[in-house]
């Protein structure tokens, strides 16, 4: 049984998300007793270990709760219960050069750094010529920290904290500053560290550095540890995950519903013509045609669009039950499709929403979410403001 | 527990005291001058107003027969000062250092302690200054400078207490800064920097010099600098006491609160 170098045991940590900051003691004692606040669960119940000389991922989706897993391991934050253990010596790498000065020498600012991160004095002095060799700084050192490029500065950073010599280290998503050759240096430089039985664990959406370094990882989704495990079939199952809640995922559009009917293709026509647009003028005539598909007959359904403009306001959502147009049944394949006569979107950009919902509109068979971004041009009547027009008939006596 | 962390941190609290030294008068062309122009000017301003407007009598040192009032008033005011502005500055400290408090985990104290380090090797050049003035005005004070020594340290302690406890309490209410603000401008006329308890006549204005916190540090000042004798027993108890139960209170408040600092901020 391998040294343990980490232990998180049944962590929960819990933020008050206050309505209105209350930073002020008048607002206190004002507020006293009726202090408003939503608690947010961040991390729930979290509980894992990690082995001495473990490459150790943790992914998950943003707002899962990896930044504040790895702030209490840090220390940085105090858990609402349960525990971190952390047996060898830590260096929690969350950002880069967080502490420099900017008017004080790089040399000032590594001294002063690698105190911050715990080293003592006579430590830095010995590394000190690493640390400038590692950052390739050179006589850059004793400029002031102000006048130097973003990428010296991550690179005298990143030497200072990786010159710590940890036995654990805890890395946020700092893999993906620098340039290239600075990335592989830092890679070299981790792959060394595994080699010499140093424990890693690492925070990343980079799912191949998952698949390629870590040895175990775990995902957490909201706040709870959803799987445990060998990293290849984690960021299998997570990716899957993923892009499953994210719908057909290329265009950007997002499918929900029971799915016995589906929507298969929205597509657009001006005029007469056979060939699908996506963009036409104020004035045009133009049709929409979807496509559906039945897996099984579907009893009165109701068939409705909606299309809203870029900042999310509702243009218009018919729907076939409010012109009395309802089916028997649909079953197998069929186009549905809407004649609009001279159209009085104004120009912008629109978003198109499909849906085929049961006769009360309560159980959604089908619910198409961004299935057609068009443009409208200017055309006839033309007005400078608005998203459609009423075609007004001004007079002015 | 603060002071533990403090002696294993020591490198820390150097390079942060450094840190507050050196940028201090960055781009400025008078640099540390600007140090002794302040206390200089509020010498001029108060001399003026104390000597010239008031035609007032200025304090005579007993036993060392000193009548300076620029004198008098600089061997409280320099002490007051570094009180003062130690407790403003650690306030402003340990807010500004939230991108650090955020991102890393180490001694929180270390922001405090580096201010009071500073702001003190600041206090010594200031006094340095002032003997140098003393000895030109016939006041021969070198005897009494390791005395004076011990007491500035207990100056130092009761300054990190305050400082402790109303920079973590600023974290979480800005008010604290705002009433700071108010509170040492009342503790600056109640402490007898620019008058002299014995000549007011007032008994309770008297107590209230010689007893408020910093008047007591600032009538021991006058005692060992201007009239060169040394305070009574009493007097120290008082202070040794008032110092290290400040700094404990202190601490021990910032201990309590400095944990949630990062999620405060």
């Amino acid at each position: 049984m391998a040294d343990l170098a980490l232990e998180v045991d049944h962590l929960t940590k819990n933020f008050r998300l206050h309505r209105e900051k209350t930073n002020s003691i008048k607002a206190l004692i004002a507020g006293r007793g009726r202090t408003k606040f939503d608690e947010f669960t961040a991390l729930n119940d979290v509980t894992f270990t990690v082995n001495e000389g473990e490459v150790f991922g943790v992914i998950g989706e943003n707002g899962s709760g990896k930044s504040t897993l790895l702030k209490c391991m840090a220390g940085i934050l105090q858990p609402n219960s349960g525990s971190v253990r952390v047996h060898k010596r830590m260096s929690a790498l969350l950002e880069l050069g967080a502490g420099f000065h900017p008017e004080l020498s790089g040399r000032d600012n590594v001294f002063l750094n690698a105190a911050i991160l715990g080293m003592s004095r006579r430590d830095i002095a010995s590394r000190f010529d690493d640390i400038v060799d590692f950052s390739g700084l050179g006589d850059f050192v004793d400029a002031p920290v102000k006048t130097y490029s973003s990428g010296m500065y991550v690179r005298l950073a990143f030497a200072v904290a990786i010159n710590v010599d940890p036995r654990l280290l805890i890395i946020d998503e700092i893999l993906a500053v620098g340039d290239v050759s600075f990335q592989q240096r830092c890679l070299e430089k981790f792959v060394e560290f595994r080699n010499e039985g140093r424990t890693i664990v690492l925070v990343t959406h980079a799912m191949n550095t998952v698949k390629d370094m870590c040895d175990r990882a775990i995902w957490l989704t909201h706040g709870s540890v959803t799987g445990e495990g060998d990293p290849a079939d984690l960021v299998e199952a997570y990716t899957e995950f993923m892009l499953g809640t994210r719908g057909l995922g290329a265009d950007g559009s997002m499918r929900r519903g029971s799915g016995e009917i589906q929507i298969t293709s929205v597509e657009l026509f001006v005029g007469d013509g056979l060939q699908p647009v996506k963009r036409f003028r104020t004035g045009d005539s133009i049709r929409i045609r979807m496509t559906y598909r039945a897996e099984k007959p579907i009893p009165k359904p109701v068939v409705a669009f909606a299309i809203e403009s870029l900042g999310g306001a509702t243009v218009t959502a018919p729907c076939t039950r409010d012109v009395g147009l309802i089916p028997v049944e649909l079953s197998g394949e069929g186009t549905i499709e809407v004649a609009l006569d001279s159209v009085s979107f104004l120009p912008g950009t629109y978003d198109l929403h499909t849906s085929i919902t049961d006769f009360n509109r309560s159980h959604i068979y089908d619910n198409l979410h961004l299935a057609l971004r068009f443009d409208v041009m200017s055309g006839k009547p033309y007005e400078s403001e608005g998203l459609v027009t009423i075609r007004p008939q001004w007079t002015i006596a | 527990m603060t002071l533990r962390s403090a002696a294993a941190h020591r490198n820390l609290l150097y390079l942060l005291s450094m840190k507050e030294l050196r940028t201090r008068y960055k781009k400025s062309i008078l640099g540390w001058a600007w140090s002794l122009l302040n206390p200089l000017t509020q010498m001029g301003i108060f001399t003026v107003i104390f000597l010239v407007i008031f035609k007032a009598v200025p304090q005579i040192g007993d036993p060392s027969g000193l009548k300076n009032f620029p004198l008098y008033f600089l061997c409280g005011m320099l002490p007051f000062n570094f009180f003062s502005i130690s407790v403003g500055v650690s306030m402003g400290a340990v807010q500004g250092g939230a991108s650090l408090i955020k991102k890393v985990q180490f001694p929180h104290e270390h922001l405090v302690f580096s201010v009071v380090v500073a702001q003190f090797v600041t206090l010594l050049i200031e006094l340095v200054v002032l003997m140098v003035a003393m000895l030109f005005a016939g006041n021969n004070v070198l005897p009494w400078i390791p005395v004076l020594l011990l007491l500035l340290v207990l100056l130092a302690v009761f300054t990190t207490g305050v400082s402790l406890a109303l920079a973590a309490a600023n974290v979480f209410y800005h008010d604290v800064n705002y009433l700071w603000g108010i509170l040492s401008q009342i503790l600056f006329y109640a402490t007898p920097v620019i008058w002299n308890p014995a000549t007011v006549g007032v008994p309770w204005l008297e107590r209230v010099a010689n007893y408020n916190p910093t008047g007591s540090f600032i009538v021991a000042a006058h005692n060992l600098m201007y009239d060169l004798r040394i305070p009574g027993i009493g007097r120290w108890i008082y202070l040794i006491v008032f110092a290290f139960g400040t700094f404990l209170i202190g601490a021990w408040i910032f201990n309590k609160l400095s944990p949630s600092f990062a999620e405060e901020m």
